[in-house]
This record gives structure tokens, C-alpha cells and sequence, in this order.
């Protein structure tokens, strides 16, 4: 990494509460070109929210949020044109086709119409998707509509990809090919913020791992600079220390007890 | 993508859109996709399988028949000649009250969604031309709705009254449309400033509840008004007559045509065209506010805890099935939890509230008080029904209508018993309290000796709900999207339903007139619902009898 070089995200004392509750406690944070960072935590860490601030959906903030060098605080929404979002629930426009929906996607983008069309449905045939672009996304599987998210949140070429469980519903082969469109996009320096509950998936595809805990960040760094301080063999195992959890095996079998007890009964 | 007529025509003002800081073609594409989706089905669970047909598109501009029939009835007041400010008030009174009340039970939703955040509000397009692509949706749709309604009296008025009168009618009906509008926007912009979470959405339910039974009144005082002021042509405003936006645009003819330039009727008249435009600048400026105060609506809170006490012990009291009482708690909890459905049903809860008193209101204020006992003015508490009327409609539809799955994959008898508990719920969770309600207030307005008689219009409203049931298209609770066109097809139904509760309270009031008419009538009622509300529901169930009470 080169000192020089420009962040793309700058975070520095983000704190944020919803009505009474604390959801972010001062987090600092600098991402730079070509970082694919695996930004995790359990549920209600603050993750999403963190997500949220950057693409303008949250307000109420305090602290500062610079993207590609400017306060996104001033209401212009320019920067977003260059970021793409996967979010966690598929929420799309499902009664338009894919055709409909994802070329008016890139046009909300500023695409032309034509190039958006065109892009769209390069993009779909890649997938495996060429036969169903005129149907609508309603008649689609959990899989292919999670293609066709995938596909809105890159039509644009954005240099920062915020993704939420981006593999979510698809099938082992697409799963691979996603993997490897994300390593090959950070070689050609994007960002990509890819949060995830699946740590063998985060551990393989990151290069920097964040773990969110309570609102604060509870470590940062690669996935071997995580071992060596925790000591631990896999992220998941690294995951339960850092937020203090070790009862899993107590749980479950409380849990398989109770669901074979109203069986019997 | 189709392209729409009523884009063409707004292209026109696409410079004046430009002005105000507005984004034209990125709204236009907004308007056009949302235009678009208007127009299609949104196949539910239990649709999917059907066949392709049915979920072709249809307009989503479609002509309103029901809007057509109301705007039948205005034609008579375009052609009486003599004062501008009873006729057009009253004109536009009802206009107002018509395009209000849809407006708050149909399009909150609309104003209010947060659905699309995650869509429209990641892409680089300003909150300004987001906000004003969601109003123009809106006024889209109260435009054609409004066409509708004034379509008839305008075209009389150009053969009747002339070009100017047509004109100006004209331009009324869409200053009336803003105006509308823009107030709705700002009073909820002003609850979203004022209050959080979960309180917010109660307030805001109050309001629309408390907005539609306002208008509902205010509406009836202007038909009161024009009652005994054609007796005396010159028109005299009192001081509450500029707070009541109908004389506004009627002044205006009276000023324009009429010819009556007196300085009552020119402020009245300044004031139709000055409190529109100033409350859409003020909109227009607020729009990035409102947008953002939005967000309130999606911060999560913890319900509070109910253990459902009340609906178990009325479940158990009433229904002998164990399915059946299980989709009584069921329907109960998600009326009581589901915000869309109270949107759309509480308002007319109120409407049903106020009815029976419109009803009574003629008899006193022709004869006073004394004259309430011994007439048959109760018989308003039939208007009653209309409640289910709506309620029954709206039992089929749900924000969260993709959870309809779990009807497939679990081991259901179909049919019968899902119904049954599921409209027992609605009696006993909406139509009792308001008929317990207005019962009490009527027995102390018409004496004790009613009481015999509420007992006979119980029975009735019972069968009625029975009837509702029956004559709707059948469906299984919260398992369908809400949509405009859906509701419109039921249009026809309910015209029929309303004759059926007009039918139902003639019988009874002719009834009285024989010596045990209405005992009569009251047996067959009670039989009619016993056999009813077994047989609406496909009969009695097989195993419906041996099944063990419900939760013991």
C-alpha cells in the first residue's frame, strides 16, 4: 500500500444511536483501492447500519464519513454513481422484467438507455441467464434473482461494491464465479465491503477482516494477522473468542432436547 | 416499457420541473417504470399456479365506475341557475370529501412507503426529484380519479353554462387536487417532526382516522347550509366560512360570473387561488425534510407483549374447532398488528361511527329532540354493515402477503374452517364494539324500548357479514398484495351489497308496521344465521364435532 495514496473510504468517530440504543461507538476506519475487506460480526454489531451511513440510506450521525475524498454529509448524492449495493434482502421491482428493471437501474446510474440494455443483457447471458430476461423477476428463484442484484450492483463499472451476503441463495458453480469476478475486480483496484455470516467464505475471499462487536471494531487486519494474535485455527473459531461466545455446544444440545421433547409427548 | 399519455402531457412542463431543482428525465424514468408496474399483478403465493392470463396487465388509469356514478350525481348542480357559492360549494364540497377520503385510505401507503429505499435511494439521484416523483404519482392517479368525478358535470356545464364557467371549473377541480394533496403531505411531515417509532405510526393512523370522519361532517354542515340559504339569495359569509376550502373555489364563480365583486367573495375567491400555490411552495421546499423524516418510520422497535388472553377466551368460547379457533387468533392478532390493514379499515370505522347520527340529524333538526323518541331514526345503525362490507374485502390483503406460504406446506383442511374463524375474528374484533358503542348512546337518545329492536338489527348485521363472506371471492386471510385494480374489481359486488343492507333495513321498517312483523322478522333472521353461518362455509365439517376444544 503506497502512503500517498488517497483512501477511497474515510471513516473517523462514527457514532450512532437509534432512539435509546447505542449502534455505533466511535468507529475509525480507512479503506483504500483494491481491498476486499470481510467485514463481520454478530448480529445487530452495527454492520449493516455502518453500510447504510455510506450510501446515504441513514442520517442522524455524528462523526465523519469521507467517500473518494468528500463529506457525503452534504446531501449532494454524485458519489454514489461510483458505488453499487447488494442489499441483504432482495427487495427489487419484481413485477418488471429483468430487461425492464436492470436497464432502468443503469439508467438511475446515468447510463444511456441503449448501453444499459445492452450491458444488461451481456451480463445476464454470462450468468446462465439469457432465457428468462423477459420474464418477470417475480417468477424467478431465490438464486436467480439474487444474479439479478448481483448484476444491478455492477452494471455501472462503480468503484466501491458494498455487498451483503452477495452469494446468498445461489447454487455452488455461480458461487465460484462470483468468488472469482470479485478477487479479479479487486486486482483491478474496486473496493469491495463484503459482509457475511458464512466465515469460510469471508476468511477465503478477504484480504483485510474486520470484526464488529457491540458498535466498536474488536479487531482489524489480515486473516493471518488474526490468527496469530487469537491463536486460532479457523475465522469461525477466531469469530466466537472475539465476541466472547462458547457455549454453542451447550445450546444446541438444550435445543435439540426441547424440539425432541414435543415430539414424544 | 409502455409510454403513457399522461407523461406526454407533463413533458410539456418540463421547464417549469427544471426550475425548481428537479431532475426531469430521471424523474420521468421513475414515473414511467412506476406507471409501468401500476398496470401488472403482483402473483401472490397462492396465485402463481394460475393460469398466465389472469395476470395479464390492465391500465392502470383505468375508468373508476364508481367515481363515474358519484359524478352522475353532480351534474344537477352545474345547471341550477341562480347562487354560485350553494351550488359550486356544495359541488365541490363533495368533490373534496370524495378525493380526500380516497386519498387517505389508498394512497398513505404510496406517500409513505419505504419499501423502495433500498432501490432508489443507493443510485445518485436527489432526494427533491425522488419526493416529486412520488407526489406526481400520486397526482396522476387523483387527477384521473377527479376527471372522473367532475368528467359529467363539466361537460354539461360547457353546454349549460358556458366556455368561462367550463374553464373555470377546470382549473378549480386542479388547484382542489393540489391543494388536497400538499395539506395531506404537510400534516403528516408535521406528525413525522413531532413524533418517534412506533407512537409515529399510531398518530398517524389517528389522524387519517380522524381526517376522514372531520371531512365526513364537514360535508354534511355544507348541505345543512345550502338548506336554508337559498331562501335568502345574498350571501352573507360568517367568519368560519373562509376556513372551509369548498366556498373558496365557489366564490370564485360567483366573482368571475356571477358578477357579485363584493369584498367577502373576492378574498374567498383570492384565497382559492393564493392558499394552493403557497402550501405547494412550501411543499416543494420542504420535500428533501419530508423525505428524510421518512426514515423515522423504518427505525425498529420491540412490540409491546401481549399473551393474547382475550383472544384465546374468545376463541375458545366461540369457535369448537381447534383450526378453526386457531385462525380466529390468527386473524385477530394480525388485525390487530398489521398497520395497512387498520389504514385502510379504520377510517371506516369512524365513517360507520358518524353515520347514524347523519342519519338522525335530519329528524332533529326538524323537530327537535322530543321528536327523536318514537321514530324510526335507529334504523341508521343498519349503515352499520358497511363496516363489514369493508372489512371483508380487506381480510384478503397484507404488506407481508408473501407469508402465505406456510398455508401450503401446513397439514390444513381447507376451506370451511379457515373462513369461519377468520370472520368470527372480524365481528368480534370491529363489528361488535361499534354496534356495543353506538347501541349504548342510541338507548339513552331513544329510550329503553329500542332495545328489543337492536337486537333484531344485531341479528341482521350478523347474517349480513355472512353474506359479505359469501359474495366476495373467497380467499385466505393476508395472503394477497394490495392493489388498486384488484379492489376495483369487487366494485360491482359491493354496489349490490349496499342495496342488500338498504333492502335489509326496509324490511325491517316495514315489518314494524304489521302487529308482530317484527318478531317475525326477527326469527327469520335468527334462523337465516344459524343456517348461514353453517352453510356459507360449505356445510359442516367432517371431523368438526370430535375434535378437542381449542387450546385446552
Amino acid at each position: 500500500m503506497l502512503l500517498e495514496e488517497e483512501p477511497v473510504i474515510e471513516i473517523s468517530g462514527l457514532w450512532m444511536n437509534y432512539s435509546d440504543r447505542m449502534v455505533l461507538r466511535g468507529i475509525d476506519l480507512t479503506v483504500y483501492r483494491g481491498q476486499i475487506i470481510g467485514y463481520i460480526g454478530p448480529n445487530g454489531a452495527g454492520k449493516s447500519t455502518t453500510v447504510k451511513i455510506m450510501l446515504g440510506l441513514v442520517e442522524g450521525y455524528t462523526g465523519t464519513v469521507r467517500i473518494f475524498g468528500k463529506d457525503i454529509s452534504d446531501g449532494d448524492a454524485a458519489y454514489k454513481a461510483r458505488i453499487g449495493y447488494v442489499p441483504e434482502v432482495a427487495e427489487m421491482y419484481d413485477s418488471l422484467t429483468a430487461r425492464e428493471y436492470l436497464t432502468f437501474i443503469g439508467e438511475l446510474y446515468g447510463m444511456p438507455h441503449e448501453a444499459a440494455e445492452a450491458k444488461a443483457r451481456r451480463l445476464m447471458t454470462l450468468l446462465d441467464m439469457e432465457r428468462v430476461y423477459d420474464k418477470r423477476i417475480a417468477s424467478y428463484s431465490k438464486g436467480m434473482k439474487q444474479k439479478v442484484l448481483l448484476i444491478s450492483s455492477m452494471l455501472h463499472d462503480p468503484d466501491i461494491l458494498f455487498l451483503d451476503e452477495p452469494l446468498s441463495g445461489l447454487d455452488a458453480n455461480s458461487v465460484m464465479v462470483v468468488k472469482e469476478i470479485l478477487a479479479t475486480l479487486a486486482a483491478k483496484g474496486k473496493t469491495i465491503f463484503y459482509s457475511s455470516h458464512i466465515m469460510d467464505v469471508v476468511e477465503k475471499i478477504s484480504s483485510r477482516i474486520i470484526l464488529l462487536d457491540g458498535g466498536d471494531i474488536a479487531a482489524d487486519g489480515t486473516f493471518g494477522e488474526l490468527r496469530e494474535r487469537s491463536a486460532e485455527g479457523s475465522l469461525e473459531s477466531i469469530f466466537n473468542r472475539l465476541t466472547g461466545f462458547d457455549q454453542y455446544r451447550d445450546i444446541a444440545g438444550d435445543f435439540v432436547a426441547a424440539v425432541m421433547d414435543g415430539e414424544a409427548r | 416499457m409502455n409510454e403513457y399519455y399522461s407523461l406526454k402531457l407533463l413533458d410539456r412542463m418540463e421547464g417549469l420541473f427544471r426550475r425548481i431543482g428537479v431532475d426531469y428525465r430521471t424523474m420521468r424514468l421513475i414515473l414511467q417504470t412506476k406507471l409501468t408496474m401500476d398496470g401488472r399483478r403482483t402473483p401472490t403465493v397462492l396465485t402463481a399456479n394460475q393460469k398466465e392470463a389472469n395476470t395479464s396487465s390492465g391500465s392502470p388509469l383505468r375508468m373508476h365506475w364508481m367515481y363515474l356514478l358519484f359524478g352522475l350525481l353532480l351534474i344537477p348542480f352545474v345547471i341550477i341557475e341562480g347562487n354560485y357559492i350553494f351550488s359550486m360549494g356544495l359541488t365541490f364540497g363533495m368533490l373534496m370529501f370524495l378525493i380526500s377520503t380516497t386519498l387517505i385510505s389508498d394512497f398513505s401507503s404510496v406517500m409513505l412507503d419505504l419499501r423502495e429505499k433500498n432501490i432508489l435511494h443507493t443510485k445518485p439521484v436527489d432526494r427533491r426529484t425522488l419526493s416529486m416523483a412520488k407526489s406526481i404519482h400520486i397526482l396522476l392517479y387523483l387527477l384521473s380519479l377527479t376527471l372522473t368525478l367532475a368528467a359529467p358535470s363539466l361537460l354539461v356545464s360547457l353546454f349549460s353554462q358556458g366556455v368561462i364557467f367550463f374553464l373555470l371549473y377546470g382549473i378549480c377541480v386542479v388547484l382542489l387536487d393540489c391543494f388536497i394533496l400538499v395539506f395531506t403531505a404537510l400534516c403528516y411531515l408535521a406528525i413525522l417532526r413531532l413524533f418517534d417509532g412506533e407512537k409515529l405510526k399510531d398518530i398517524i393512523n389517528y389522524v387519517q382516522i380522524v381526517l376522514s370522519v372531520g371531512l365526513m361532517i364537514g360535508y354534511q354542515l355544507i348541505s345543512r347550509l345550502v338548506n336554508f340559504s337559498f331562501l335568502d339569495s345574498g350571501f352573507d359569509p360568517a367568519w368560519w366560512s373562509y376556513a372551509v376550502p369548498p366556498f373558496w373555489f365557489a366564490s370564485s364563480f360567483e366573482l368571475l360570473i356571477g358578477g357579485n365583486s363584493n369584498q367577502e367573495t373576492t378574498i374567498l375567491s383570492l384565497l382559492a387561488l393564493v392558499v394552493p400555490l403557497l402550501l405547494l411552495a412550501t411543499y416543494i421546499r420542504l420535500m428533501p425534510l419530508f423525505e428524510r423524516s421518512l426514515q423515522k418510520l423504518a427505525a425498529e422497535e420491540a412490540g409491546g407483549k401481549d399473551k393474547g388472553t382475550l383472544a384465546r377466551t374468545l376463541s375458545m368460547l366461540t369457535c369448537r374447532n381447534k383450526q378453526e379457533a386457531t385462525f380466529f387468533r390468527f386473524t385477530w392478532s394480525m388485525m390487530k398488528n398489521e398497520r395497512d390493514f387498520k389504514l385502510r379499515t379504520y377510517p371506516t370505522v369512524g365513517l360507520v361511527m358518524a353515520l347514524p347520527f347523519i342519519f338522525i340529524f335530519n329528524i332533529v333538526q326538524s323537530g327537535g329532540m322530543s321528536e327523536l323518541k318514537g321514530s324510526p331514526g335507529y334504523y341508521g345503525m343498519y349503515a352499520i354493515a358497511m363496516l363489514m362490507l369493508t372489512v371483508v374485502q380487506m381480510l384478503r390483503y397484507s404488506a407481508s402477503y408473501k407469508g402465505a406460504w406456510i398455508y401450503k406446506s401446513l397439514p390444513l383442511v381447507p376451506g370451511a374452517l379457515i373462513s369461519r374463524g377468520m370472520l368470527k375474528a372480524a365481528v368480534l374484533r370491529l363489528l361488535l364494539p361499534v354496534f356495543a358503542a353506538e347501541s349504548v348512546i342510541f338507548t339513552v337518545l331513544f329510550g329503553t324500548e329500542i332495545i328489543p329492536e337492536l337486537f333484531t338489527i344485531l341479528l341482521a348485521l350478523l347474517l349480513y357479514s355472512v353474506i359479505c363472506w359469501r359474495m366476495f371471492p373467497q380467499a385466505l386471510p393476508f395472503a394477497e398484495k394490495y392493489e388498486q385494480a384488484s379492489r376495483r374489481e369487487f366494485t360491482g359486488v359491493s354496489f349490490m351489497m349496499l342495496f342488500i343492507m338498504l333492502g335489509m333495513g326496509l324490511l325491517h321498517y316495514f315489518a314494524a308496521q304489521i302487529p308482530y312483523g317484527v318478531l317475525v322478522y326477527t326469527g327469520i333472521l335468527g334462523a337465516a344465521n344459524v343456517w348461514g353461518w353453517q352453510a356459507a362455509f360449505g356445510g359442516r365439517p367432517a371431523r368438526g364435532k370430535d375434535m378437542p376444544g381449542a387450546g385446552a
